[in-house]
């Protein structure tokens, strides 16, 4: 049971766990249709998922999950009630849908729903078939094992190798009010090596990761595991040799890919439609207005293959799309999911997102990306006469409300005169979004996505994400360190 | 909905059928959790009713050992074939991984440190909806009345859950307690001119009890969103730094994380080798209490069912002991301290209960106005924390610190340091402690730390 049947996806819940269109019919039916209900939708929510780690040289740990459930949300106007359950028979949805539709409708009038058969979604972002949890245990142990021997075989400074691999296959059936049935299987992988070197009493990490919506075959290559084995060994030698980070507003370049989460923090989020329709986000009712150097598109684009952010279609059924975020530094549209759209008169851009069938949908983002500018990448950084090159990150977090943002340097370099001197200790940058990108100098011919490791956290819920970012000079960013 | 509070009966049966089932497939040994939560939360915004979210839940998570070998599961389907199925394949992985010999149920089988009747209040009334919707509304009330110049709200939350958790082992060991906590937080926005800024405040506790003065939270997170109005940035230099409680949590909790012994074992702590030599100033001695009643890390087993137990972490200054769990105790030739933890979907790892710094004698106020410069933090965002080398740089809003008193909000600044540093540089601990978190600590006064801004 535990790997769903590769066939018939639309079917699978109704195969499964037996909830046919009638039963939906009478669930549905049996609640929703007051004329206070704006929305309604039950989510299903199938999902399997694997993890192996690796530590001290050895494959100690290997576990797998299964979470299945279903939630129930009714939405009138700007209230919503949200249940769920974790059993399908037909009692238990209808209590879950009871529970969630008190807040909407007390006049208790229904009228009946015409649920038809689930339909797939038009576009078809990634594959259902050799996915990770397909292949043989041992195979997937010896990705980590392989991590491991060519992590200590790089260099004789590493103590210490910590690599993981965890994969998921998320099965979706989402039953919307208008009785239309949307389903899909959501594959999911991501591989991590952290390595720890030691010279004398100075101990420094690296790290790689990689993963997307992409079969196993295709994540795994011996090409792939030798270039992330040596690029986490490469950038916790570097850190080996770094220096104290200066302190103070200096001018910065971030190099691309990962740092896109310069995007994700300062504009991303600022632009969610349930900030915006609430006027609690620093760019509220700036749509038109100049917001960035116009230098500056960004999009959300949750249609690239593979990526992932990406979706067929997002957890309210409504396909995803590409949305123009900032187009040659002028505000041009926000990330909505179907509530907070139509409050705002707005369509839903594809963007109602959720952890889980315990968690309700919020807009959300799925790949922000900086299209690619016309400088060379080499000549931006020889434009900095004193300042920060910024090669990779960590995480970050940002204040929607005053626009502050954070993120932390795993990897940089100190540069004068257009030359890099020497790494820099990790350390926090710290800005306001609605300023930072209006200091954009120069945006690089060279856009890059990151490798597939981003989780967003928003509310208490994680999603996958995906940035991008070409090679960018920034002027007067606030850097953290500690000299 | 009606709230049915379950017994411990369905949790018992369901991780000794699973102990029984693990056996039965070839398992050596094995362990379970089961957890089983009765949740609801409700959000008012602008006066009315936002959201409501309910929920009962309940799952498993299975460990099991072929030898010195393991693998672990978890599951929302309590159904004994599904179980079954699923022990079978755990099994069936723990033959693939490699065997490990420090792997393993703890060397014995000990009675609980406390009776859960004792450590944990008797619940004696579960609020209603409508009782949890009240105290939101009045808590955002009072915060949209307090000052005009809170013109907007992210809403009120109040939020309620029960929680019934039971653990067994094939030692024989097979215990189990409830848990409720109760919550209330209240988020708004605070505009004037061009400036516009958010701040919230909460409260969390065992008992419906702590959320009865909602105004109170109101009242908080406005005068605390207001205070931050026009804050701006202050000059890039070195300045006592005084972390508020609600701050100065979170360095504990990274302290914690840099003294487990997973952590250790690693080599991915900078305190390695430091057991025995001061790694905070003399001011600071830090205990962990699992007992307080009804506290929210508090409990009677570990989570590998090892009893719980009191210790002095750091005593005037001194690191007495590292935390550990079983594995990372027989990797480094030691014993459990009873710090296991252990969630459905994982562990177990090395965790704490409930964290005390000791308080000192000075006031937040008296603080304060023996700084000549300095500046007052009360929220830290951003992850630039590394135990493993022990830099710290974190992103910060506060207030400046002239001659003694507050004179403007700040934000947009980062402190930064070494964690190393930054414990031995406490200079000041303060008197206000109050405990209402897992992890509790008064106001610590730092000095020795660089501030980035202008």
């Amino acid at each position: 049971m535990t790997t769903p049947p590769r066939h018939d996806i639309a079917l699978f819940f109704e195969h499964q766990f037996g909830t046919s269109p009638r039963l939906l019919e009478g669930v549905l039916g049996s609640a929703v249709l007051s004329p206070a209900v704006d929305d309604a939708d039950l989510y299903f929510e199938y999902t399997v998922r694997e993890h192996y780690s690796i530590e001290d040289g050895i494959v100690k740990k290997a576990g797998q999950d299964v979470s299945q459930g279903v939630g129930a949300r009714i939405v009138a106007g700007e209230r919503t009630g949200f249940a769920f359950t974790e059993e399908f028979d037909p009692k238990a949805l209808t209590r879950a849908v009871e529970s969630a539709r008190r807040i909407a409708d007390k006049s208790g009038n229904s009228a009946p729903v015409s649920v038809s058969r689930p339909g797939r979604p038009a576009s078809d972002l990634y594959p259902v078939t050799d996915l990770t949890l397909d292949r043989p245990v041992p195979e997937k142990i010896a990705v980590l094992e392989t991590l491991d021997r060519l992590a200590r075989a790089e260099n004789s400074k590493v103590v210490q190798v910590m690599a993981s691999l965890a994969s998921e296959i998320k099965t979706i059936q989402i039953v919307r009010k208008d009785g239309t049935i949307v389903a899909d299987r959501i594959p999911l992988t991501r591989i991590n090596i952290s390595v720890i070197v030691q010279e004398g009493d100075n101990r420094q990490t690296g790290t790689y990761g990689w993963g997307g919506r992409t079969d196993f075959g295709g994540l795994v290559t011996s090409e792939k595991l030798s270039h992330a084995a040596r690029e986490a060994v490469r950038q916790a030698l570097v850190n080996l040799s770094a220096r104290p980070c200066p302190s103070g507003t200096m001018n910065v370049v971030l190099g691309p890919g990962w740092p896109g989460i310069l995007l994700h923090e300062a504009i991303g989020h600022g632009l969610e439609g349930d900030f915006n329709r609430k006027g609690t986000s620093a760019f509220s009712g700036r749509l038109g207005e100049r917001v960035a150097s116009p230098l500056c598109t960004i999009i959300d684009d949750g249609t690239i293959p593979g990526r992932r952010g990406s979706l067929n279609v997002d957890d309210e059924g409504t396909p995803t799309q590409r949305t123009v975020l900032i187009e040659n530094g002028i505000l041009r549209g926000y990330l909505q999911d179907r509530q907070n759209a139509r409050l705002m008169g707005a369509k839903s851009t594809g963007n109602g997102r959720r952890e889980s069938y315990a968690h309700p949908v919020m807009p959300r983002m799925t790949n922000t990306v900086m299209l690619a500018g016309e400088s060379d990448p080499g000549e931006i950084l020889s434009s900095l006469e004193r300042g920060i090159y910024a090669v990779n990150f960590g995480g970050g977090q940002v204040d929607i409300t005053s626009g502050k943002f954070v993120f932390s340097m795993s990897e940089a370099y100190y540069v004068e005169n257009g030359r890099i001197l020497y790494p820099v200790k990790g350390a926090t940058l710290i800005g306001n979004g609605p300023e930072v990108l209006t200091k954009v100098r120069m945006v690089g011919n060279d856009m890059a996505l990151d490798t597939g490791v981003g989780t967003c956290g928003k509310d208490g819920q994680s999603v996958p994400v995906g940035v991008g970012l070409p090679t960018l000079r920034v002027d007067g960013i606030t850097v953290g360190g500690t000299h | 909905m009606k709230t049915a509070i379950r017994d411990f009966d369905s949790g018992r049966e369901a991780v000794s059928h699973i102990l029984e089932a693990a056996r039965r497939a070839g398992a050596t040994s094995a362990d379970a959790l089961y957890v089983w939560t009765d949740e609801e939360n409700v959000t008012v915004r602008k006066g009315t009713l936002e959201k409501i979210q309910a929920s009962q839940s309940q799952g498993l998570g299975i460990r099991v050992f072929v030898d010195h070998a393991q693998s672990s599961i978890s599951t929302r389907d309590l159904s004994r074939s599904h179980i079954d199925e699923l022990v079978a394949r755990a099994v069936a992985m723990a033959r693939h991984t490699a065997a490990d010999p420090y792997a393993g149920l703890p060397d014995e089988l000990l009675a609980p440190a406390a009776d859960p009747e004792t450590l944990f209040p008797p619940e004696t009334e579960i609020p209603t909806r409508e009782a949890l919707f009240e105290r939101a509304q009045l808590a955002e009330e009072a915060a949209l009345r307090y000052d005009p110049r809170v013109t907007n709200s992210e809403g009120a939350d109040s939020a309620r859950s029960q929680a019934r958790i039971v653990f067994g082992n094939s030692l024989g060991f097979l215990e189990g307690y409830r848990k409720s906590s109760y919550s209330l937080s209240c988020s708004v926005i605070a505009t004037e001119g061009d400036s516009m800024e958010r701040d919230y405040w909460y409260v969390v506790g065992p008992l419906w009890d702590v959320t009865k003065n909602p105004e109170a939270v109101g009242t908080k997170a406005a005068l605390r969103t207001v205070s931050r109005l026009h804050a701006r940035r202050i000059p890039t230099g070195s300045f006592p730094v005084l972390f508020d409680p609600e701050t100065a949590r979170s360095l504990i909790g990274h302290f914690a994380g840099a003294i487990s012994g997973s952590s250790l074992y690693r080599n991915a702590t900078y305190l390695k080798d430091r057991e025995g030599t001061p790694v905070m100033s003399e001011k600071v001695t830090l205990r962990e209490d699992p007992f307080i009643p009804g506290g929210l890390g508090s409990r009677p087993f570990d989570g590998e069912g090892l009893p719980t137990r009191k210790k002095t972490i750091v005593d005037r200054g001194r690191l007495t002991t590292y935390l550990f769990d079983t594995y990372s105790a027989r990797k480094l030739g030691r014993h459990s301290t009873g710090n296991a933890v252990r969630s459905l979907s994982d562990g177990p790892g090395v965790g704490v209960s409930n964290l005390i710094v000791t308080p000192g004698t000075k006031s937040l106020e008296d603080l304060v106005a023996g700084l000549s410069e300095g500046l007052l933090v009360t929220e830290l965002i951003g992850f630039g924390v590394n135990t493993v080398t022990g830099d710290y740089s974190r992103g910060a809003f506060g207030y400046w610190i002239k001659n003694g008193t507050i004179t403007h909000p700040v934000s947009e600044v980062t402190i930064a340091g070494t964690l190393d540093e930054l414990y031995r540089g406490i200079v000041e601990v303060g008197s206000d402690l109050e405990i209402r978190s897992s992890i509790n600590t008064p106001s610590l006064l730092v000095e020795g730390l660089r501030i980035a801004g202008e």
